[in-house]
């Protein structure tokens, strides 16, 4: 059975100007420990389609599926605690809490849950560590340089060791060079980690480089091989 | 984590914050401490008097200055239902000559305990005829134990056994009397008065009879004494009392009592209307300072919650640093009060009540937690969805 299952998924918004369809009749399935690749110009829907799969919205009409788990069906409260244990978010805007330094920033995330066991800080040093941070740790966001702030945001994302990590625009601040380590970095763990991670990009290059990729066009599915 | 780092993190700004609040509950126990310093000067002698009431003559609007009791009213009052012990109390102006110039003291006259003056300094004792036991204040006027107080024009004289403290009226202190001397002193002043109409402008001598006034019956006009102060009996409540000698008397608590008259009750009125405008302007401060930065940092808001934050969590936060802030509030505003309260003349009203500060105190923490129901709204309106697409929009 795949890990994440998104059937006939239709997201509408009601704006000021009336309606709008942001995502149609999407399907596709993911198998655990691949990586995704979500294609599309902006306005396709990208972002709408994550915020679904996150439980961060409810869709219109559709299901998503992680795990066997209906998160379509679960309430505000249910998601985020969903979300605090099983899932990993990356935003486009690396969303690091300022006053927060890199180290802080990742322990927020079993602060969230709980309290922070010595485990988790054994934890957080290793992937600081890991991602070429350990110098970095003691600095807050507006003292990094933005490539090392979005692998903070990678690093943070992984803390709660997810099922699924789901990734918006992870590269679209950065160059060129540094938008390929940060994507390597997210292969490699998903490869190592034997997780899952969803990734959106209007990068084709970035795309190309997932093991299965969807496009979108004005909220429908326009090519892919994620199938349904 | 999050509350305290964030502070520590701008500490310039929570600091300044700080300081605003911490002025404004300075001017809130400043006010509590004048009030309850203008309430004890106007009224400490007649409010502090160890009675559940206090009996005055009928219609005379429970006023010290215009109520007088003959003997039979003594007797009647103290023999009447529910009265279980009562004594008589006399009052009256005089002027002291001392030895910064003249002042104006108010003369207490007690038929009976003593004992309920607070004695500072001195002798603890009851006053013996022609002595007097003297509210605290009085040093500021070069008055000691020991001295002789002139009462000019009277003829009489008083000297200071003890001082007592928190027994003002008027702003003038209380010089406590034996109810016999309080009656010659009330005697000498009629008569005083009396010759000073008929236009005689020497001092005559103690004694004399003025215009055609026997002397015997100074003591007639002068009363008795001014009002009795009564303990009442078990489950007599003082308007039973009322009832029962209404309408030759007026009966009031010592509380009710020091309200009347004097403009007490506007006063304290408009003392409690600042104190309160100060509370409000603190709850606004408070209460719009975090919802300003509740707004200005939703994102961040949006995406605590996105990664699965409840917004209880994100409320516990900002109650933390309220009650951080309004604690160091009110250390810097204690502090402020007390310095500025130290730093007043000793004629300035201020008295620092622990019990009010407390109170005052409560109150801004109160209206702080309420003005934080503004942030509390805007935090559960917080879409954490927009964490995601804040970018693009
Ligand atoms: N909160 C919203 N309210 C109304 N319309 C929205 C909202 N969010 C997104 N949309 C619209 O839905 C469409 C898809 O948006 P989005 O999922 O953000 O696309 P992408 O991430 O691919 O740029 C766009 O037309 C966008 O304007
Ligand atoms: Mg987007």
């Amino acid at each position: 059975m795949p890990l994440l299952e998104v059937t006939q998924l239709t997201k509408h918004y009601q704006g000021g100007s009336g309606r709008v369809t942001a995502l149609e009749d999407v399907s596709f399935a993911l198998e655990g420990g691949r990586l995704l690749g979500v294609l599309g110009p902006s306005g396709s829907g990208k972002t709408t389609l994550l915020s679904l799969i996150a439980g961060l919205l409810r869709p219109s009409s559709g299901e998503v599926r992680l795990g066997g788990s209906a998160i379509h069906l679960r309430s505000a409260r249910e998601a985020a605690a969903f979300r605090r244990e099983h899932v990993g978010l990356v935003f486009q805007d690396h969303h690091l809490v300022p006053y927060l330094s890199a180290l802080e920033n990742l322990l927020l995330v079993p602060h969230l849950s709980g309290h922070v066991r010595d485990a988790d800080r054994r934890h957080a040093s290793h992937l600081l560590a890991e991602f070429g941070l350990e110098h970095r740790a003691r600095h807050t966001p507006a003292e990094l340089s933005g490539g090392e702030r979005q692998r903070v945001a990678i690093a943070r994302a992984l803390m709660n060791s997810p099922e699924i990590m789901l990734v918006d625009e992870p590269t679209s601040n950065l160059d060129t060079e540094r938008g390929q380590q940060v994507l390597e970095l997210l292969r490699d763990q998903v490869h190592r980690g034997a997780m899952t991670c969803v990734m959106v990009t209007h990068d084709p290059r970035m795309a190309a480089q997932a093991d299965q990729t969807l496009q979108l066009m004005d909220g429908r599915v326009a090519a892919g091989d994620a199938g349904a | 984590m999050l509350a305290v780092k964030e502070l520590l993190g701008s500490k310039l700004k929570f600091g300044l914050i700080a300081l605003a609040i911490g002025l404004v509950v300075s001017l809130t126990m400043l006010m509590s401490a004048m009030s309850e310093g203008l309430v004890t000067g106007m009224t400490g002698a007649k409010r502090s008097l160890d009675a559940d009431v206090l009996v005055f003559q009928g219609d005379t609007a429970l006023s010290l200055e215009r109520s007088m009791l003959t003997d039979d009213d003594l007797t009647l009052i103290s023999s009447s239902a529910g009265v279980d012990a009562a004594y008589a109390v006399g009052h009256l102006i005089v002027t002291i000559r001392g030895p910064h110039g003249s002042f104006d003291a108010h003369v207490f006259g007690l038929a009976d305990a003593f004992d309920q003056l607070p004695i500072v300094e001195g002798e603890h004792r009851a006053p013996a005829a022609g002595e007097a036991i003297v509210d605290f204040t009085a040093t500021t006027e070069g008055i000691g134990v020991g001295d002789t107080l002139n009462l000019n024009p009277l003829p009489g004289e008083l000297r200071v056994t003890a001082f007592t403290e928190g027994r003002r009226y008027i702003m003038a202190p209380a010089l406590y009397v034996s109810l016999d001397t309080w009656r010659s002193l009330r005697a000498a002043s009629l008569l005083k008065l009396d010759s000073a109409q008929g236009g005689e402008t020497a001092t005559p001598p103690d004694g004399e009879v003025a215009d055609g006034m026997p002397p015997e019956a100074a003591p007639t006009l002068a009363g008795a004494a001014s009002i009795m102060a009564v303990r009442l009996a078990p489950g007599v409540t003082p308007s039973d009392l009322s009832a029962a000698l209404a309408p030759a008397f007026e009966v009031a608590t010592p509380e009710d009592a020091s309200l009347a008259g004097n403009g007490m009750n506007v006063m304290v009125l408009a003392v409690n209307g600042i104190q309160l405008v100060s509370l409000l302007i603190g709850a606004m401060v408070i209460g719009v300072f975090f919802y300003i930065t509740t707004l200005h940092k939703s994102g961040q808001i949006a995406a605590v919650k996105a990664l699965g934050a409840s917004n209880y969590y994100v409320y516990r936060q900002l109650l933390v640093q309220i009650s951080i802030l309004v604690t160091l509030a009110a250390v810097i505003g204690v502090g402020l009060a007390l310095g500025a309260g130290s730093g007043m003349p000793p004629a300035m009203a201020f008295d620092p009540d622990p019990a009010r500060w407390a109170v005052s105190l409560l109150a801004v923490y109160a209206t702080a937690y309420l003005g934080s129901l503004f942030s509390l709204r805007s935090i559960l309106l917080i879409d954490p969805a927009t964490a995601l697409d804040r970018a693009e929009h």
